[in-house]
């Protein structure tokens, strides 16, 4: 297949989102329009996932050997399925909860622009396309956060954009290193540093590697760079749920794997001060996150911070280093991806259908919404990392590459034992809800008298099959982890 | 094959079974019609496990989850034994049920849950390898605690909610040991006498892996009530209904003995451990808790409480007999398993016939309840006799066997300290059962002669009492074929 | 063919008398007319540099060209190399579209009967700038730099508001500080080496250098240039009369002064260094290091002034500062890489200014003529030209791909590399320090004018028809800036070659 049909899931959704405002369509038809885009974009992008073309194609040539590319590769391949296999389903339920607020149009408009911007992360050649890319979704992502235009929601969209123009600051500053100390900037697997022209620079490559973990890290919401994160959690649902539990956030982790595995590679990074700084800054990052889930009251701002741990579980994977750890780390990308669209959505259920946005204020209420119930509380179960669920499977392959990397270096020990203190808060922070909304206490029984229900087919589509797609993945998750391995080796 | 069938027969016909209830709460009008049927899934099941019993010895795999872990199911001794006394308490346990839930709401609910925990529990008793068991033992926490806070009140919730983060807490301590284990190769099935010391391709470290048992012994013992992880027991068992404080304390608190028997005897052997500080350890710990639970009970004026506390002390009579890594102390302790699983499922279920009939809760109310039924009481004291250990009941038969087991550990001054302990708690459980039973039978004067009125039970509810008492004094009088049998298992098991 | 050739080195001596004349013919005449002679010029004069500049591209040497009748040492010399006439055409570029731009508010603000003064200042100020660029001695050089400073002031003073008096009055006073010790300077220079042609003052000076002579004067004059250069070019510490200076004045007047003005110092100041001292005179005598560290601090202390400031003309002045730090920065590495970064980023830095400068007008005619920011709120759908402008300006600022500012930031990223290594960290974190800074500013105001929330009552029906000029003025910056970020390659080569022909 040629590679310039690569070109199209990326300028398709961005030049279709952008001409939405013009076309001044009425709802229904524009919604059908956007679907189709949508569905279009996700079937060429799966297409050419399906049959790879080999060689890349050059965007644009920038300036001396930086040029704007893509080329789908191994891990590409993976992102840009799992973006194209979510983006139509969370854009069916978007319709259905924003069917009553203002101002759809440009709302739609940047979020089909996303879809574009995201693709071009996931099929970036090189580091210097994936950093225009990485801008640009900062860009067309804060209007989402911003949409519902409350003092609180612009001022969430300035710390976000401020986060994010400050990490990308830090990872310009990899670029440049890469550049100059690079035989080229383009991703491959092992790393692309020249050990002689790098000479007696060690030390300085590995603070920058450090710098530029934070500044794409910013993201990826690690330590002490989440606070954005909570607060851009005062977005509509579907934005909270796709942007910032899977396209941003995962693309702040898929980020973090390209820098890691196939920019500087996890050879010059194990055993330096740097392994042991990057680990334990993954590690500070799932107490933080699970422990102030546990805290929180404000249902979306818990899910938020549980977010927050769970990409750093994805971090800490990658953190050690190994193929194994590369591993882990795609694996939970993918299932936590799923499991944790399926509990923005249920919450976004729940507030659309009762407007109840605190922990509190939902006990009891799995008997008026048991669809919606039973999907967040299997969705919440893989979270916890309970067998039979996809969420068990991530969390024993972090586990593995731990205990494989902890025999030479013992502090690796160390993230195992966080990771099971915040499989424990999340316990806590996610039966809490569901048993209380199927048990309630005797007297607690509030809303007997309101009429709440559950969702449409629009939004129980997408989260039936998000409760499925969990249980597949936990019982038989064996030949997707195939092509992971396939992924790591290179083989893919 | 045929072994396969059976099993998940026998395991997804209670599990199903109790969804099917589950969905359709309140729909089913005749409720004679649904206890028979109830019953007939019960008696089914157990029918089928004991066919089960009855193949050669057999492991096999169920389910490839991922392509190194495996879901296996195993036949041998250890699960005869576990899976036997499962179905028949919990099928004794539902007929009582029967009659009692007509004094609480929302029963569907409840037998939906108990039937799908019957299923979950013969799954874990058939557990072939850690993961399994680890498996089954988070779905027995997470289907379990709706029978815990099913009475709704705001401390039915609580206690519920104590209960699953103290078993989830502890599950994931030994899932960590899992997680050791499978990465250092030792992820193999369940065989007799462990694997460790023969499995060439074990890479972990000594240090470690004594470490991992211990941080494994003690998340498994969460669930069987053993200090520290025991502060869950007292406050969930006695505000479930009580045929699920019975079964609670009577079964499924054997499921942290039965998941340490397998990590200790069935994983890495008993040698790995002997005469290390993982054993001292383990001793002290299960010494501190049947001392502890005794006086807690002793002190204790609500009845389910009282009996709460001797549960937590008595389970740990067990972990004690199995710390002591010989082949004395596994048949004492296997046999108080029995032994006290039959006492204390009684036991409950006279409290819950006394709540029953007469609403009565503390010890203190319970003067002159002999004298109004008569046979509940009569069951209630020659259990506790058992209990307490007096010959020739069964208890004593159990207590020698931990005795002998104690003095043989060869570890010096610390092998008596064990009997004097278990000494000590004896007569602290006769100060706890007995005088409730002299009480009861003989009020004293200020009772009230002229009110008294019989309120014996119904059938449903004196059968399984009067099954389990004949089990507990039988076993004593006649304990021969049953110890060979232990004798033979333990010999298995321990060098 | 001779002739043409000849002809060609005509143009850049040219472009300077017709600049001059025109301002002269300009005196008479009514203001609507004397605009359209400027803009002539003006358009007339970059067509000549750009045709002189394919010129020099296609010869690869430069030229040079005496205008005068008197010999060496003393006459008057212009030199037209590939830097110099690319340097000639963007500016006088910039200075069209600055005018188009701001050609409504010129009419507005400005008394009738002066209109025609503005436009002969504007002409003496392009015929200053080309001749500092162009300037190949010492006396023309400065006679130049007094004339840009004159004509500087009048431009600020000539909208005639108090504010614009004051303004024009601390503008004056700085600029003839700097001049004055760059007068000094020069005096010393005459005085040592004899001569006030380039090359052959340049020749003495490594003479002396190299007998070691006069090592303390040669680092008294250095110092006097660089620091009257620098006041004049508003490198932190001396730029508070930047705000005031673009906040009071028209909107052309802002842009033309900020982007083109302040550089054209800092032009004559590498010229001087390349062409008179020497660049290793300079590396040696550690006054780069000096600008190096000013130029950090003017980074990093012109964003926190933007920050703080209160009305959007005195952020964009702030901002200069900070932009004006970046080129001292460049210039401080003392590599080649970094002088071609620094050059690249006064271009770039010309025309987004100007974009932003007219940008910022725009909103403001929408939201009351009020400056400041709450009046600002939303006032993008009101204006959506000037919002495009402003959020392409600052998207340029911060240094997203495809913008000319992210060229800019790599090429003085890359350059810190190369550098000296103890510059080498500090200049990559307070780039990205900087970045951040420009960050909050820039993109705060850009969500202020995109969010119609909380809009002033009075307007919010507000529209207001732009005209044609202003559009094709702001358009047209535009492109260049998305040239300059895309196409930035050979531009940079051509920079290079133009410091090779430089030395």
């Amino acid at each position: 297949m040629s590679s310039v049909y690569l070109v199209l899931p990326v300028v398709l959704p961005i030049v279709g989102g952008a001409l939405m405002p013009i076309l001044h369509l009425p709802d229904k038809k524009r919604n059908l329009l956007l679907e189709i885009l949508v569905l279009l974009t996700s079937a060429i992008a799966l297409l050419c996932v399906y049959r790879r073309p080999e060689a890349g194609f050059t965007l644009f040539h920038l300036t001396g050997n930086l040029d704007f590319a893509l080329r789908l590769d191994g891990l590409g391949s993976v992102f840009t399925c799992l973006i194209a296999i979510l983006w139509p389903l969370s854009t069916l339920y978007a319709f259905e909860y924003m069917r009553h607020e203002e101002r759809t149009t440009s709302f739609f408009a940047f979020y089909t622009m996303t879809y574009g911007v995201t693709m071009g992360i996931a099929m970036a050649e090189n580091l210097v396309t994936m950093y225009l890319f990485y801008e640009l979704l900062t860009l067309v992502s804060v209007y989402l956060v911003m949409h519902p235009m409350t003092k609180k929601a612009i001022r969430a969209s300035r710390t976000y954009l401020y986060y994010s123009i400050g990490g990308a600051a830090f990872a310009f500053i990899s670029l440049i290193f890469v550049i100059v100390f690079g035989d080229t900037t383009d991703f491959i697997l092992g790393g692309v540093l020249n050990m002689e022209k790098i000479g007696n620079n060690v030390s300085t490559m590995l603070f920058v590697y450090l710098l530029s973990f934070w500044g794409f890290g910013v993201k990826a919401a690690v330590f002490p760079f989440q606070g954005w994160l909570p607060k851009a959690s005062v977005a509509p649902t579907p934005v909270t749920a796709l942007l910032h539990a899977v396209a941003v956030v995962k693309s702040g982790a898929f980020a973090l794997m390209r820098l890691t595995y196939y920019c500087f590679g996890p050879d010059f990074i194990r055993g330096t001060w740097v392994h042991f700084a990057v680990m334990s800054i993954a590690m500070l990052s799932i107490i933080y996150g699970s422990t102030m889930a546990v805290k929180e009251t404000h249902f979306k701002r818990r899910l938020a911070f549980s977010t927050i741990s769970n990409l750093s579980y994805i971090v800490l994977a990658l953190t050690m280093m190994s193929p194994l750890g590369l591993l882990a780390g795609i694996s939970h990308l993918v299932f936590h991806a799923v499991m944790k669209i399926g509990s923005f959505f249920s919450a976004g259920a729940i507030l659309h259908q009762s407007k109840k946005e605190y922990v509190d204020e939902l006990d009891g209420l799995a008997k008026k919404m048991p669809f919606v119930f039973t999907v967040f509380t299997l969705c919440g179960l893989s979270l916890i990392g309970i067998p039979l669920f996809a969420g068990f499977v991530s969390k024993w392959n972090i586990a593995a590459a731990a205990m494989e990397v902890g025999e030479q270096y013992p502090y690796a020990y160390m993230a195992v034992m966080v990771l099971l203190y915040s499989a424990l808060m999340t316990a806590v922070y996610i039966l809490t809800v569901a048993i209380r909304a199927w048990f309630p206490d005797r007297g607690k029984e509030l809303h007997s008298n309101e009429k709440i229900t559950d969702p449409n087919w629009e939004m129980k589509l997408p989260l039936g099959l998000f409760a499925i797609t969990v249980l597949v993945f936990g019982v038989c998750s064996e030949p997707l982890m195939q092509v992971f391995r396939a992924v790591v080796q290179g083989t893919f | 094959m045929t072994a396969m069938y059976l099993f998940l027969a026998a395991m997804l016909l209670p599990m199903l079974s109790g969804l099917f209830l589950l969905f359709f709460q309140g729909k089913l009008k005749n409720r004679t019609l649904k206890c028979i049927l109830i019953f007939l899934v019960m008696a089914l099941t157990a029918g089928l496990t004991v066919r089960l019993m009855c193949f050669e010895d057999y492991q096999l795999v169920l389910w490839h989850l991922t392509d190194k872990l495996d879901i296996l199911v195993r036949m041998d001794n250890m699960t005869r034994l576990f899976a036997g006394m499962t179905v028949t308490a919990w099928t004794l346990g539902g007929v009582f049920a029967f009659e009692y839930m007509k004094h609480e709401e929302k029963e569907d609910r409840y037998f939906g849950f108990y039937l799908i925990v019957m299923g979950v529990l013969i799954g874990l008793d058939h557990a072939g390898n850690l993961i399994t068991l680890y498996l089954f033992f988070e779905l027995m926490t997470l289907s379990s605690l709706p029978l815990v806070l099913h009475t709704l009140t705001h401390d039915a919730v609580m206690a519920g909610l104590k209960y699953l983060f103290y078993s989830v807490a502890g599950a994931f301590l030994a899932l960590f040991g899992i997680f050791y284990l499978y990465a250092h190769g030792a992820g193999l099935p369940f065989c007799e006498g462990g694997y460790l010391m023969v499995l060439d391709a074990y890479s972990g470290s000594g240090k470690m892996t004594l470490l991992v048992l211990m941080l494994m012994i003690v998340g498994f013992g969460t669930k069987a009530g053993m200090f520290p992880l025991h502060g869950w027991l007292p406050t969930a068992h006695p505000v479930a209904p009580a045929p699920a404080s019975a079964v609670l304390s009577g079964i499924i608190t054997k499921s942290g003995v039965l998941a340490i028997i397998r990590v200790v005897f069935y994983t890495v052997g008993a040698d790995v451990l002997r005469g290390s500080w993982v054993q001292y350890t383990w001793m002290t710990l299960a010494l501190i808790t049947v001392f502890m639970g005794s006086m807690m009970a002793y002190k204790e004026q609500v009845l389910k409480k009282r009996l709460a506390y001797s549960t937590v002390s008595q389970v740990s009579y067990i972990l004690f007999g199995l710390s002591v890594l010989n082949q004395d102390g596994m048949v004492g302790a296997l046999s108080h398993f029995v032994f006290h699983s039959v006492v204390k499922d009684c036991l409950f279920l006279v409290a819950g016939v006394i709540i029953y009939k007469t609403g009565k809760k503390t010890v203190k109310e319970l003067t002159g309840i002999g004298k109004e039924m008569p046979i509940t009481m009569w069951c209630f004291t020659l259990v506790s006799i058992t209990l307490v250990g007096i010959p020739p009941t069964s208890g004593f038969i159990s207590k020698w066997y931990l005795a002998e087991g104690s003095l043989q550990t060869g570890i010096g001054g610390y092998a008596w300290f064990g009997p004097v302990v278990l000494l000590l708690s004896a007569m602290l459980t006769a100060g706890y059962l007995l005088p409730i039973s002299i009480q009861s039978f003989f009020p004293g004067e200020g009772y009230h002669y002229q009110e008294l009125r019989k309120k014996e039970p119904n059938l449903l509810m004196l059968i399984p009492m009067l099954l389990f008492t004949a089990a507990a004094v039988v076993f004593g009088m006649f304990p021969g074929r049953f110890l060979g049998f232990l004798q033979m298992t333990a010999a298995d098991v321990i060098r | 063919m001779n002739l043409a050739r000849n002809f060609v080195e005509n143009f850049p001596c040219f472009s300077i008398v017709l600049c001059m004349v025109a301002g002269i013919l300009s005196t008479p005449i009514k203001g609507n007319h004397a605009k359209r002679i400027t803009l002539l010029v003006v358009i007339l004069v970059t067509c000549m540099s750009a045709a002189t500049f394919l010129y020099v591209v296609s010869t690869g040497t430069s030229f040079v060209y005496t205008m005068g009748k008197y010999p060496a040492p003393w006459g008057n010399e212009i030199r037209a190399g590939v830097l110099e006439t690319m340097l000639a055409t963007v500016f006088s570029l910039v200075m069209l579209f600055s005018l188009l731009g701001g050609m409504d508010h010129v009419f507005k603000d400005i008394p009738e009967e002066k209109i025609n003064l503005y436009f002969i200042l504007v002409d003496l100020l392009l015929s200053s700038l080309l001749a500092i660029i162009y300037t190949n001695d010492l006396f023309t050089g400065y006679v130049f730099v007094e004339i840009n400073t004159i004509a500087a002031c009048g431009m600020i003073m000539i909208r005639k508001i108090g504010r614009s008096l004051v303004a024009a009055t601390r503008y004056m006073v700085m600029s003839l500080i700097g001049s004055g010790l760059f007068l000094i300077g020069l005096a010393m220079l005459y005085d040592i080496t004899g001569h006030l042609l380039m090359e052959n003052a340049h020749l003495v000076m490594n003479q002396l250098v190299q007998e070691g002579k006069y090592s303390v004067p040669l680092l008294v004059i250095i110092s006097f240039i660089t620091v009257g250069l620098a006041i004049k070019s508003g490198l932190y510490p001396f730029h508070s009369w930047m705000p005031d200076a673009y906040g009071y004045s028209t909107v052309s007047s802002s842009s033309i002064l900020s982007s083109l003005v302040s550089k054209s110092y800092i032009i004559l100041l590498i010229k001087i260094f390349y062409r008179v001292i020497g660049f290793d005179n300079i590396v040696n005598s550690k006054i780069v290091d000096v600008l190096f560290v000013f130029g950090l601090a003017g980074m990093v202390m012109g964003s926190v002034g933007a920050i703080m400031a209160k009305d959007i003309y005195r952020m964009i002045a702030f901002s200069s500062v900070a932009q004006i730090g970046y080129v001292y920065m460049g210039i401080g590495l003392e590599t080649e890489a970094g002088m071609v970064a620094a050059i690249f980023h006064i271009l770039t830095h010309a025309i987004t200014k100007s974009l932003l400068f007219l940008a910022a007008k725009g909103l403001n005619n929408v939201s009351g003529r009020k400056r400041v920011f709450y009046a600002l709120q939303g006032s993008a759908f009101r204006n959506p030209l000037a919002g495009v402008a402003f959020l392409v300006g600052s998207l340029s600022m911060v240094g997203i791909p495809m913008l000319s500012g992210f060229i800019s930031k790599l090429l003085f990223a890359t350059a810190a590399l190369g550098a000296a290594r103890e510059k080498v960290l500090i200049t990559l974190i307070v780039l990205a320090v900087s970045t951040i800074l420009n960050a909050i500013y820039f993109l705060h105001t850009v969500v202020r004018i995109y969010t119609p929330v909380h809009v002033p009552e009075e307007f919010k029906n507000v529209h207001v028809r732009v005209s044609k000029g202003a559009a094709l003025a702001v358009f047209s910056l535009i492109c260049m800036n998305f040239i300059l970020g895309l196409l930035s390659q050979p531009i940079t080569d051509l920079i290079q070659v133009g410091i090779a022909m430089f030395a």
